[in-house]
């Protein structure tokens, strides 16, 4: 058959579009297995030069090798995938113009058919369908024997059965009960939280000892091998603090009695937590600014780069969880709270409402996470406290620009108000069934707790607005609030409608918040001056104690003694050889 | 010529998918040590709400446009064009979502997750040409369904699939709308669209495996029409379930059959049927008649049987799913270690597992239970696909004529000018060179 010129020519066109689409097909193809190493995730090259500094972690010419070899990836990576693309569209135009070509040619080509009458087109249908009928039982065959060889050649080693998954869960700590629920450890007695001093500034959190009898005598003091400005927590004959570097972050634990360091354990291998801190917090901050906190059984520790661990008394880690990257420019500084048996961590980030801040509740026995609530706040200092305020218990917080209360078993929102000006550090109280609270460098305030939804406006009590502390939180006990600022001016107010009793200026820098034990007011300035005033309606001095050492940190009251820590030393002011707190 | 041309155009089309494997690369964030904050991951906008109204008018209009093309106007031409702009369209410009084929997983996933509402786009992509189909066949198929569209357009020598294997192959597009079904409904991820061959085509971008069933796909369909329409597509599978009780059919010719058979040579998709014998003896009769009442009664049996085999499935096809997954990789990491990279999505995965390995194995826990009751209906759905389908080809047929099948018949008008009546009806040859009837 003679082709015309046309055909001809759709034939040329068709050759030279499959030879084009082949060339290019040809290039893409060598330049994705030539490229094939320059993928930064799978480098041996840079994987090794990664292991080879967390190895050496400061390294300098190592870090310089590592960016240039990454970035010098980065780039062929970039310039290939720009190849790539135009390539594609080289080839489909190929493509595009290889089918149109030859689909007409082929079209050109064919020969008219000349079908002939079937007139067993009938028997043949029947015979089909019987043909038909066993073709279909062979696939049946092909896919039951298909389910059930992959069924058979099983690789799971999930178990096969309930019994095994129940042994599996258990062994794992997979709580019986649904999320949410109280676990089955029984919530510590409050008589023990208020024997003891189980977070910062004691069981609610208002600086107060339920306790009257408290020694002033040097009882004891220990070393403390790393710093921090968290301040002790008591339990029992216990007394647990914790310090840390960038490179080690430990918990220790005292005698109360003697003083001696029971155990040093540090809080380390946590899962997805990074070797290397991309925002370390400030050297003034420390790595361990966040007060403990302890439900008698474990006791819980956080850390400057966001490691949480658990911890039973005798120092073995329970477990561990990286709550970072802490998002804050002064350093993570919130200390934990309790409420039965669940551990609250506050995590306000960023330096706007809009960054991540929440609040999670976890179960202290597993760190299982039983709630979290989103917090339209920036990064706050302020510890949250659980009270019992209106006839529900409620967990106060604070951050720039509000304080929330929120529902301690599912985490709801109670109420909220916006009126929070400044970075806050100082921790709320609860005095004469008010919240009380600073707005730093702004007012003293004493909120209704009684409201629902936003409050804002609606809920002030009484406010004051002389020599608002920036930095000590204040302490209550009954209906008597006192407050202590920076520069050492020492007030005592009525907390029901804020009338002042009266005010004293200590004149010396205080950062630790002040603790009310027995009848005395602790005030406890930077230099180790130790004031004790009345804490009472009248003003009263009952004396002064220098101690040696330097103090951020706020003190802690349990079993007739007073836990005070300094810089590098550990101080315990009591009765000499008294008995422990009562242990549950 | 010819076939060098085709075997180096169906190498081109391999090749075409294989650049796409380099765009599936991911890097590692860089390791900044400085104040430099990354940018948080995020995900594509949805698209807006009245993009989607038009898309599902445009999908409408396409439906209709179809219809109106296969029945009012007959017209292979017209078919063309449209299925030439749904190419573009739903596939190209679209990047083949959201499309009808994936639109019953939609469904299937509300349906097991409260949380998850199905949107009103994806319900009229999915039951829209169902609805079309029950009075006028799989107009969708004709010209609407872009991976249709595609198909045909590469599809340059039909050579004929044996009637039995093409019977007997009808039966998997079911199995894979079962599968489809489970996985959506478990919440393990949209298999149908993740395995649609031609998706990596519209989006210019996939993976290896994906681009290489895809370059198989159309490599198979220079030769044999729609391969995947007509042997996987699940979403055909219910078409042809739907178009089987149509209203309207697709009728070849205008006028009487001459059984001249050219419709036959024309349909590239083996949807012809012939005549039934005139008269059926009344021992083969006898023979029929007990033959359908023993599949009748073996259909039970068969969906039994399915399953059970459905159900030794269970653990093998839990795994497949993310949070399974983990569980394995956590329990095996328990007791043969592997060191993975640093910063690998493994690594990252074990130290999610490690933080809480008690919720992990718990989701995993209620997965399995949930996979072992979807195999035994998978296992069950599949004995009764196949049961269903032994019953239909023990059914005498009744025709008389060559006529397309409806459930199989993809409506593309191919046959219509290939009929000398409907040629003589459009001008194109006088009356009385048209075949006397037999």
């Amino acid at each position: 058959m003679n082709a015309s010129p046309f055909h001809r020519a759709l034939w040329l066109a068709a050759g030279i579009a499959g030879v084009f689409c082949l060339l290019v097909c040809a290039t893409m193809v060598y330049e994705h297995f030539a490229a094939g190493t320059n993928d930064p995730w799978k480098s041996p090259q840079l994987l090794a030069l990664k292991d080879k500094l967390a190895a050496e972690p400061r390294s300098q010419p190592l870090q310089t090798q590592i960016r240039q070899l990454d970035q010098s990836m980065r780039r062929r990576v970039r310039l290939r995938l720009a190849l790539d693309k135009s390539g594609a569209w080289l080839l489909l135009g190929g493509a595009l113009a290889l089918v149109l070509a030859a689909g007409t040619a082929a079209a050109l080509q064919k020969t008219p058919p000349m079908p002939q009458p079937k007139t067993d087109a009938g028997e043949q249908s029947q015979k089909l369908a019987a043909r038909a009928r066993r073709s279909l039982a062979g696939v049946a065959a092909a896919v039951a024997g298909t389910l059930l060889a992959v069924g058979l050649v099983n690789t799971s080693v999930l178990p096969a059965n309930q019994a095994a998954w129940q042994k599996l869960l258990a062994k794992a700590g997979a709580p019986e009960t649904p999320a949410g629920e109280a676990p089955d450890e029984p919530a510590p007695a409050l008589a023990d939280l208020q024997n003891n001093w189980p977070r910062f500034r004691g069981w609610d959190g208002s600086g107060a000892a339920t306790q009257t009898n408290f020694g002033t005598n040097l009882a004891w003091r220990s070393a403390i091998p790393a710093p921090g400005h968290n301040s002790p927590i008591v339990w029992g004959d216990r007394v647990f603090i914790s310090g840390g570097t960038e490179a080690r972050r430990e918990v220790f634990c005292y005698n109360v009695t003697n003083g001696a360091l029971l155990w040093q354990r540090a809080v380390e291998n946590v899962p997805g937590s990074p070797p290397k801190v991309a925002q370390p917090p400030p050297v003034d901050t420390t790595w361990a600014a966040s007060t403990l906190a302890t439900d008698g059984r474990r006791v819980y520790a956080i850390f400057g780069n966001g490691d949480l661990g658990a911890l039973n008394f005798d120092g073995a880690v329970v477990w561990t969880k990286y709550l970072g990257p802490l998002k804050n420019s002064y350093g993570y500084a919130a200390s934990l709270a309790m409420w039965a048996n669940s551990l609250l961590v506050q995590l306000d980030a960023g330096d706007t409402p809009d960054e991540e801040s929440k609040l999670i509740s976890l179960q202290g026995a597993s760190g299982r996470l039983l709630w979290e609530r989103s917090r339209p706040v920036s990064a706050s200092w302020a510890t949250p406290i659980v009270v019992e305020a209106a006839g529900r218990t409620q967990i106060i917080t604070l951050s720039k620009p509000l304080v929330i209360a929120y529902a301690p078993a599912d985490g709801a929102e109670l109420w909220r108000s916006d009126m929070l000006g400044n970075e806050v550090v100082p921790s709320p109280v609860l005095a004469g069934g008010l919240v009380v609270l600073f707005n730093p460098g702004d007012k003293l305030l004493a909120l209704r707790a009684d409201g629902a939804g936003d409050v804002t406006n609606k809920c002030i009590v009484w406010s004051n607005e002389e020599n608002v502390p920036d930095i000590p939180s204040p302490a209550a006990r009954g209906d008597l609030l006192f407050t202590v600022t920076s520069m050492g001016m020492v007030k005592c107010f009525e907390a029901v409608d804020g009338k002042k009793n009266w005010e004293t200026n200590l004149d010396m820098e205080v950062k630790a918040s002040p603790g009310i034990a027995g009848d005395r007011l602790v005030v406890l300035s930077a230099d180790g001056l130790l004031v004790m005033l009345r804490a009472g309606r009248a003003l009263e001095e009952f004396g002064r104690i220098q101690l040696e050492d330097k103090f951020t940190a706020s003190p802690a009251f349990a079993g007739g003694r007073m836990f005070l820590r300094g810089a590098t030393n550990l101080f315990c002011l009591g009765p000499v050889g008294a008995p422990p707190a009562k242990q549950p | 010529m010819l076939r060098r041309l085709k075997f180096s155009g169906a190498l081109a089309v391999m090749l075409l998918l294989a650049w796409v494997v380099c765009a599936e690369q991911r890097f590692p964030p860089p390791d900044f040590e400085t104040a430099y904050r990354l940018p948080a991951t995020s995900t594509p906008a949805a698209r807006q709400l009245w993009r989607q109204y038009a898309d599902a008018g445009v999908f409408l209009a396409a439906l209709a446009a179809a219809v109106w093309l296969i029945y009012k106007k007959r017209s292979r031409r017209g078919l063309f064009w449209l299925s030439l702009f749904s190419l573009a369209y739903f596939g190209f410009f679209r990047r083949g979502c959201i499309c009808a084929i994936g639109a019953p997983q939609n469904i299937a996933y509300a349906l097991f997750d409260p949380e998850y509402t199905v949107p009103v786009t994806a319900l009229i992509f999915c039951f829209a040409p169902l609805v079309v189909a029950l009075f006028a066949g799989r107009a969708f198929c004709a010209a609407v369904c872009p991976q249709g569209a595609l198909q045909d357009f590469m599809l340059i020598k039909p050579v004929t699939v044996p009637a039995w294997l093409e019977q007997a192959l009808s039966v998997v597009p079911y199995v894979f709308l079962g599968a489809g079904l489970i996985y959506a409904g478990t919440g393990t991820g949209f298999v149908i669209c993740r395995y649609d061959p031609f998706v990596p085509f519209f989006r210019l971008s996939g993976g290896i495996f994906i681009l290489t069933l895809g370059a198989a796909f159309l490599l198979a369909g220079m030769f044999v029409g729609r391969p995947y329409c007509r042997f996987l597509c699940p979403y055909g599978g219910l078409l042809r379930v739907a178009s089987l009780a149509s209203k309207w059919r697709v009728r070849v010719t205008p006028d009487v059959c001459t059984q001249c058979r050219l419709c036959e040579q024309s349909c590239p998709f083996g949807a012809m049927r012939e005549p039934a014998p005139a008269e059926t003896g009344a021992r083969e009769l006898g023979a029929a008649r007990r033959r359908l009442g023993w599949l009748l009664a073996l259909l039970p049996v068969l969906v039994a049987a399915g399953a059970w085999a459905g159900s030794k499935l269970s653990p093998a096809a839990a795994q497949l799913h993310p949070g399974v997954a983990l569980a394995e990789r956590y329990i095996r990491q328990q007791t043969a270690p592997v060191q993975y990279g640093l910063m690998t999505p493994e690594a990252l995965s074990l130290q999610r597992a490690a933080g809480d390995p008690a919720a992990i194995l718990k989701a995993a826990s209620d997965l399995r239970r949930r996979f072992d009751l979807a195999c035994w209906l998978f296992g069950g759905w599949i004995g009764l696909v196949i049961g269903l389908k032994l019953v239909s080809l023990s059914v005498l047929a009744s025709r008389t004529d060559y006529e397309p099948d409806r459930g199989a018949c993809l409506g593309c008008a191919r046959c219509f000018t290939a009929c000398p009546n409907e040629r003589v009806r459009l001008g194109w040859m006088p009356a009385a060179e048209k075949p006397a009837p037999l």
